[in-house]
């Protein structure tokens, strides 16, 4: 499964790799951005055949783009996304709000609680599984 | 002995005569056609008009027109022997619009009703109260959301590390580097903490602080002076223009963060293709009101982007510098503190200026 972490803070992406590792599969690709003005330009860039990675795991609160503006600015990728890329939010907010607004987005499959644990990347990756073509 | 007598009790007349002439709420005794037949020195005083200019004159000519329809709705229900009260905000005669507490009562005689009562009492100050209330509990709720979004951050960080430390080898690199993750972690949580701390003192003191005649000049060249170093290092300059005699009724300490605040910000979010210019001037005293600006040629921000955000708690605006987002959510509290408005105005690559407005 491979993953791209989109999370401001170096540490929690340090965190989020490590777990990944740990509870996925070694030749998991994982990739991240510090940046998500840079996320964007990634996706933006991306040609039609390049390999998109299976899961974003995406952080809320980061400075300039919060986690809802980097996916309003994918909403014109939407369909060349949908099928190929599944999108969680990942945020150490408990706010209620936040699952309904994740359900506005089509690309999104569920906000997730920060810190992950074991049984849920699993469940991820069985997800993943199931709708992703390998 | 017998007990002395208490003096006589005045007149009913007497009684209600001082009530009328001496309460600071309106009365009014009207007709059925709205018609004023009698008013008391203080709808006088509020009119400023002659009593000869009221009386027997229209309520309405006193009201404006779309509380019209409202005033001659209750006189019909008072005269229809109902006592009716209801709130209005509205201006009288030439008065300022203010909020009034208005109850309505018939009079009777013979069974039937012959006028109507008004009283008027003003409620702005308690209003405004109310309104003031509302606004800060707002602020406050929004302040414990931030506050419980900011310490989960740190706090999720560092149980997701712990969990991590149980499976990682002790002597391998990552069992290390996971540690010093954990501990910046907690730093961070114990950072947030602190910063709450530093809120609410300012908080506390908002009313109480120490506010004395501060000389602007003199507060700004010790902060410039405290900075002289790092602005130095940079190449950069800050041109300094306030009257020498210009002074702020102000808490030295809160005054002094403002500007450090402010010059650090300028400092650190500098443009790297020219060299930093920073200008402080401020103009005002004498009954006038203070205005300070603060511009620096540094890298901006997009302000369209940053919208309202720009002061608030723990917000951030340059990802690639370091900040927690709590320097301008202060320097906006401390101006606040004095009685004062801070604003900003950005552009991209050209730079930012800050104008502080502090009335009279």
């Amino acid at each position: 499964m491979d993953t791209l972490i989109i999370d401001d803070n170096p540490t929690g992406i340090f965190l989020t790799t490590r777990l990944l590792r740990r509870d996925g599969q070694p030749a998991d690709v994982i990739t991240s951005f510090v940046s998500p003005v840079e996320a964007v330009a990634f996706f933006r860039q991306q040609g039609p055949t390049d390999a998109l990675p299976h899961v974003v795991l995406l952080d809320l609160n980061m400075p300039l783009l919060s986690g809802w503006d980097v996916l309003d600015a994918l909403q014109p990728l939407e369909a060349h996304l949908l099928g190929r890329c599944v999108f969680y939010v990942l945020t150490s907010s408990l706010a209620p709000a936040d699952q309904a607004r994740a359900r506005q987005y089509p690309l999104v499959a569920g906000v997730l609680h920060k810190p992950l644990d074991g049984m849920t990347i699993q469940a991820i990756q069985a997800r993943v599984l199931e709708t992703l073509p390998s | 002995m017998p007990p002395k007598a208490s003096p006589p009790i005045a007149t009913s007349e007497v009684r209600f005569r001082s009530l009328f002439d001496n309460t600071p709420e309106l009365i009014l005794y009207q007709n059925e056609k709205a018609i004023i037949l009698d008013a008391n020195p203080a709808f006088l005083a509020l009119v400023a008009e002659p009593r000869g200019r009221v009386v027997d004159h229209c309520y309405d000519d006193f009201l404006p027109p779309e509380v019209h329809a409202l005033f001659r709705q209750k006189l019909e229900e008072a005269f229809a022997g109902k006592t009716v009260r209801f709130d209005m905000f509205a201006a009288q005669g030439k008065s300022a619009p203010r909020h009034w507490d208005v109850v309505k009562i018939p009079l009777w005689e013979n069974g039937a009703v012959v006028g109507v009562h008004m009283i008027a009492r003003d409620i702005t100050e308690k209003m405004l109260a109310q309104q003031e209330i509302v606004t800060q509990n707002q602020d406050l709720q929004q302040f414990t959301y931030i506050v419980s979004h900011n310490l989960r951050a740190p706090l999720a960080t560092a149980l997701g590390l712990v969990d991590l430390l149980g499976t990682e080898e002790p002597d391998s690199p990552y069992f290390e580097e996971t540690r010093t993750h954990l501990q910046a972690s907690l730093h961070q949580l114990d950072l947030v903490l602190r910063d709450m701390n530093t809120i609410l003192a300012i908080r506390d003191q908002k009313n109480l602080a120490e506010a004395e005649a501060v000389p602007l000049a003199e507060v700004v060249q010790q902060v410039v002076q405290n900075l002289q170093e790092v602005v130095a290092q940079c190449g950069g300059t800050v041109r300094v223009a306030i009257p020498a005699d210009l002074s702020l009724r102000a808490n030295r300490a809160y005054l002094y963060s403002i500007f450090f605040n402010l010059l650090s910000n300028a400092l650190k979010y500098r443009a790297d293709e020219r060299p930093l210019e920073v200008s402080v001037t401020a103009t005002g005293g004498e009954g006038k009101e203070t205005r300070i600006t603060v511009a620096d040629n540094g890298s901006g921000f997009d302000q369209q982007q940053a919208g309202d955000d720009v002061f608030r708690l723990y917000k951030r605006f340059h990802p690639h510098r370091p900040g927690r987002g709590l320097g301008l959510y202060l320097t906006k509290t401390h101006v606040e503190s004095m009685g004062g408005h801070i604003s900003v105005h950005s552009r991209v690559a050209e730079g930012t200026r800050f104008i502080i407005v502090v009335p009279y």
